[in-house]
């Protein structure tokens, strides 16, 4: 599993609503650093980060909603629900097709004729749910969502999101 | 999916601990809560809302981590153990009524291939015997490429081994949660967050 990016400075005597936009600020950029590996499709781990860190942002939007007016805190979260749910649905496909296929050397060759046709009918799926991806990440970007929400984190918890220098952990 | 209890009294001008602390005896609690239910391997729906709860207290442990001087680490180690194992309890609560919908569905196929071969071979009934023969052979072998008899056997192995393995996973589930019940788990995590 990808590693969680470091959050800068974040220490241990933080403030509540310093530390929520930090870690959301970061948790989000995290998450969007995955998106052209999972728009390209080329592996299937670039989706798995995404969704991963998709979770972690959702986990810190709870945790720190105190921090936050409630219904723009409320929308910006049904987008990031929207997002985990979408990548989910491809990423459950991913493992499902992995596992059956890891099975197919146990079976006998009668067995494996019925799971061939499960794997081909759960790549259709998957097939299907690389194109709902492309369609919600598209219309993030049509809509400006990520400058819009990192603007708001900031004007809600006064981090300065130009001034916050979040980068992948080293390898 | 169970909703999570609303926090209240957080005040988000003081430090991050003494909020942690008033979020995390709140998800403590909720996780803790599904314990009547761990004895009974057929609630699906609690084991699932158990493993969210352990989930939510897992990621919280890790966001707040940098506010305690203790290290939770092995807490949280503990904590997303119990959530992977719900998790692969819950893979297979999902997986099994789903291979009994296939085969449903691998059945109905059949069935609607059989009665367009029917259809098709109907007038064949009022042949001789030695014709007949050979129309119902002509007729299996039709159904076999056809239908999903081939498919069938895979299916069926399939969903014996997720069975299987849900009862494997669940004993192991139940094994772990009595163990960190008798190490104290709840005990020594709220002390090491002050709560």
């Amino acid at each position: 599993m990808a590693k969680a990016w470091d959050v800068p400075g974040l220490g241990a005597n933080a403030h509540f609503r310093d530390a929520a936009g930090r870690i959301v600020l970061t948790r989000w950029r995290e998450m969007m650093s995955y998106g052209p590996g999972t728009l390209s499709g080329e592996d299937i781990e670039e989706l798995h980060a995404m969704r991963v860190s998709s979770r972690r942002l959702r986990a810190a939007m709870d945790a720190f909603a105190a921090a936050f007016p409630s219904r723009p805190f409320q929308l910006r979260l049904r987008v990031v629900k929207e997002i985990t749910d979408t990548l989910g649905a491809a990423r459950d496909l991913d493992v499902a097709v992995d596992g059956l296929a890891a099975l197919l050397d146990e079976m006998t060759p009668e067995e494996r004729v019925g799971i061939e046709a499960l794997i081909a009918e759960y790549r259709d799926r998957r097939a299907d749910e690389a194109v709902h991806i492309a369609a919600l990440l598209d219309r993030l970007e049509q809509e400006q969502f990520g400058p819009r929400f990192e603007r708001w984190v900031s004007s809600a918890t006064g981090v300065v999101g130009d001034g916050l220098d979040t980068r992948p952990p080293e390898p | 999916m169970a909703k999570p209890v609303p926090i209240t009294g957080l005040d988000p001008e003081r430090r991050l601990r003494p909020n942690a602390r008033r979020i995390l005896a709140v998800r403590i609690a909720e996780v803790w809560s599904y314990g009547p239910h761990v004895t009974h391997p057929g609630r699906v729906r609690e084991l699932h809302d158990m493993r969210i709860a352990f989930k939510r207290l897992r990621y919280l442990l890790e966001i707040f981590e940098v506010g305690f001087s203790s290290d939770l680490e092995p807490f949280i180690d503990e904590v997303k153990a119990m959530q992977d194992l719900l998790g692969d309890i819950h893979d297979r609560d999902v997986q099994v009524p789903m291979l009994h919908d296939h085969l449903e569905r691998l059945a109905e196929r059949d069935a609607a291939t059989a009665r367009a071969l029917l259809r098709e071979t109907g007038q064949v009934g009022r042949r001789g015997r030695a014709q007949r023969e050979i129309a119902f052979e002509r007729f299996r072998a039709q159904l076999d490429a056809a239908g999903s008899a081939s498919e069938r056997p895979g299916i069926e192995a399939l969903l014996s081994r997720r069975t299987r393995e849900r009862d494997e996973l669940y004993e192991r589930f139940l094994s772990e949660w009595r163990r960190l019940g008798a190490e104290h788990l709840r005990r020594r995590l709220e002390r090491a967050l002050g709560i």
